[in-house]
């Protein structure tokens, strides 16, 4: 028999210290059914603007599903860590959180964070994953599996918008204006091929460098370009408003568009005067919109009286895809695998989602291509469609 | 010739976005200058002056010329309590952990502002008159050009009073010899305050007018780096180096960014930067014995 010495009791004590302070815990702390959604959700940071929607958004539809009785009987649990929009940040996010809990979808922040860990989703082979990146480069089921975007790539969005062109004035000049970011850069190439194809001219192509407040020089190379359209990419707010200003003061007739991230009706609004008549491509309908039948969107109104983002409706509409895909999957009897996931997700066919996209979609690939041209009414102050729901062929 | 038109727009739309960069630019040589501090939240503190006078035109609906004041006061206020509360206390530290101490300073400032005003970019109302000002038939931005008068008329006056005004004097005094200002006389603790809180409330100004242009945003103190450029260029301690410099790395910026394209920029600036730090590492106008970090 070993002599138990105060020494002895001592270490054992700190041992059994250092496990609890380690969190070693009992196996079954987490609900054995539970299904686990996980975010690198970007709170704080350059792109906390929509971060602190994106998480609202996810919430209350995960609150939705769960106060239903959750998918196929199982809770979905949301567990999120802040990111501060820094891949690296990112991907320990996503370390912690997958090493704590047996997660399945997962929510990434950035188009950097979703190519740094995808070879990861591949190794693991047990999630799906979506985030707030719509970059052309995630849209290959062949390279990226495992991923998913909740609304058309930026690319599509470009062609959404270039078809609406094509519509409207036949053979129109047009200029690109997009930031020197990953971001920026994304459509303009394929974007300048089908313009060719649908008999547009692109007749600028201006970059502004990140974070740079005075644009008056590109204003003056777009004045000398004399566009009709003017096609904003990379952005949110600045320096589209002064851009825009700017232009009209000098008599410049170009109409002005945005993509998906600039198109958030308090944001749109934030631009003043400029505001009046800026246009865009938008998935999904606007938070105020009570055209048609849309219940979703009804209780969102019910559970948030105020207006709600782009950014939220983003964040609410990749949650009911990734618990739709599970749903699918689960209702099928598979297990609730990567790949199995992404099969239940591209079963997708012809679907309702309540009323937020304004048509019945499909999700064949890695993306929903499908959008609507809004501009905005200065006398209304909101958003207010321009075009018909456009659907990009696969 | 039009094209003759069109570069002197470009030329002027330059000497607009470098009257912005000189005039943040005499925040970071006022304080370099009594303090041999190089304060990296020069940029948050000029974010923190937008959303003062966002906070004071467009929630309390001041009147611009009131909400103005109030946000340069606002910013002299941050500066005084920074240099009494977090730079005095580290004097005779190297001045690395000082530096450090302004890189966590812009955080901070830029996490306040976040909660308090919430991470969306916002625009500034409206203040400056928006009709087209034309000189001869070349265009100028009116908030640039306004913005171009603001700055020269607040950098002419640093100029002009550091060489001129008793407070001028004994900031200069205690820039070139700390020991021999106290011993003639000159409360040099009170010049270290004086230079934070009029840097400060300088840089809180200039902030509103970038802020007007380029609406505010808690990202937007990045602006100060490129600010930390052109003071490098200037020379650290030279006041008409921060102009000099400004103007010149504008007009450059615009030149680049219309017969290069944005993309190639920056590329240009911190080329000129190795090339003067190569040749001149003091800046075009600074004195010497600068001690670089």
């Amino acid at each position: 028999m070993r002599n138990w010495t105060r020494r002895h009791v001592l270490s054992a004590g700190a041992i059994a210290g250092a496990g609890l302070a380690l969190g070693i815990r009992p196996l079954a702390a987490q609900v054995a059914d539970e299904i686990v959604l996980g975010g690198s959700i970007p709170l704080t940071g350059v792109f906390a603007f929509a971060g602190i929607g994106i998480h609202a958004g996810i919430q209350d539809y995960l609150k939705i599903v769960n106060d239903a009785g959750g998918v196929e009987g199982r809770k979905v649990k949301y567990v999120a860590e802040d990111t501060g929009y820094k891949v690296d940040a990112s991907v320990a996010a996503f370390n912690k959180i997958t090493s704590q809990e047996k997660v399945s979808l997962y929510y990434g922040d950035s188009t950097g964070f979703s190519k740094t860990i995808n070879p990861e989703l591949e190794r693991r082979g047990s999630i799906l994953m979506a985030g707030a990146s719509f970059a052309s480069e995630l849209n290959d089921p062949k390279k990226y599996p495992l991923q998913f975007m909740a609304g058309p790539d930026y690319s599509e969005m470009f062609g959404i918008l270039l078809r609406y062109i094509a519509n409207e004035k036949a053979g129109a000049r047009l200029a690109f204006v997009y930031s020197d970011t990953e971001f920026g850069r994304d459509p303009i190439v394929p974007s300048e091929a089908l313009a060719k194809t649908l008999g547009l001219e692109v007749v600028e192509k201006i970059v502004t460098p990140p974070g740079s407040v005075d644009v008056s020089t590109e204003v003056l190379k777009l004045r000398r370009a004399r566009p009709d359209f003017t096609i904003f990419h990379g952005y949110v707010l600045a320096p589209i408003p002064e851009f825009i200003a700017q232009a009209k003061q000098m008599g410049l007739a170009s109409r002005f568009m945005g993509t998906f991230w600039s198109m958030d009706n308090s944001t749109v609004e934030r631009m003043g005067e400029a505001a009046d008549g800026f246009m865009g491509v938008m998935p999904y309908r606007y938070y105020y919109d009570t055209e048609g039948e849309s219940p979703m969107l009804e209780k969102i109104r019910q559970m948030r009286p105020e207006y709600q983002s782009t950014a939220y409706l983003q964040g609410f509409v990749t949650a009911l895809l990734m618990c739709e895909a599970a749903k699918r999957t689960l209702a099928a009897g598979k297990e609730l695998t990567g790949a199995n996931l992404k099969a239940g997700l591209n079963s997708i066919k012809d679907f309702d989602t309540g009323g937020l996209f304004g048509v019945p979609i499909s999700i064949p690939g890695n993306s929903v291509p499908i959008g609507r041209i809004y501009a905005f009414d200065g006398k209304a102050k909101q958003m207010k469609p321009a075009s018909d729901w456009i659907r990009l062929e696969a | 010739m039009t094209d003759w038109l069109f570069l002197t727009e470009v030329f002027l739309a330059g000497l607009g976005s470098g009257a912005l960069y000189a005039v943040t630019g005499v925040a970071f040589v006022l304080i370099y200058k009594a303090t041999r501090v190089v304060n990296l939240a020069i940029g948050e503190i000029l974010m923190l002056g937008g959303y003062a006078f966002f906070g004071a035109a467009a929630g309390w609906h001041l009147p611009a010329w009131v909400a103005l004041p109030v946000a340069i006061l606002a910013g002299a206020l941050v500066g005084a309590v920074v240099e009494r509360g977090l730079i005095r206390p580290m004097i005779g530290e190297s001045p690395i952990s000082v530096f450090m101490v302004t890189i966590g300073l812009g955080s901070i400032l830029a996490g306040f502002v976040q909660i308090v005003w919430g991470a969306d970019p916002l625009r500034l109302p409206e203040f400056l008159p928006s009709a087209p000002i034309f000189i001869g038939e070349a265009y100028v931005a009116p908030k640039v050009a306004y913005g171009f008068l603001a700055a020269m008329v607040v950098v002419t006056a640093f100029v002009l009073g550091l060489r001129f005004s008793r407070g001028g004097v004994a900031l200069k005094a205690t820039a070139a010899d700390q020991a021999a200002a106290y011993s003639v006389g000159i409360d040099v603790p009170r010049v270290f305050s004086l230079s934070w809180i009029v840097a400060c409330g300088v840089a809180a100004g200039a902030g509103v007018l970038v802020g007007a242009i380029g609406g505010i945003s808690p990202t937007m103190g990045v602006f100060g780096l490129s600010v930390l450029v052109v003071v490098i260029v200037g020379g650290l301690d030279s006041m008409a180096g921060a102009l000099v410099g400004g103007l010149f790395i504008g007009v450059v910026e615009a030149f680049a960014g219309t017969f290069l394209g944005g993309e190639y920029r920056f590329l240009v600036t911190f080329s000129i930067l190795i090339l003067i730090l190569m040749i001149r590492p003091y800046g075009l106008f600074g004195t010497h014995e600068i001690e670089r970090l």
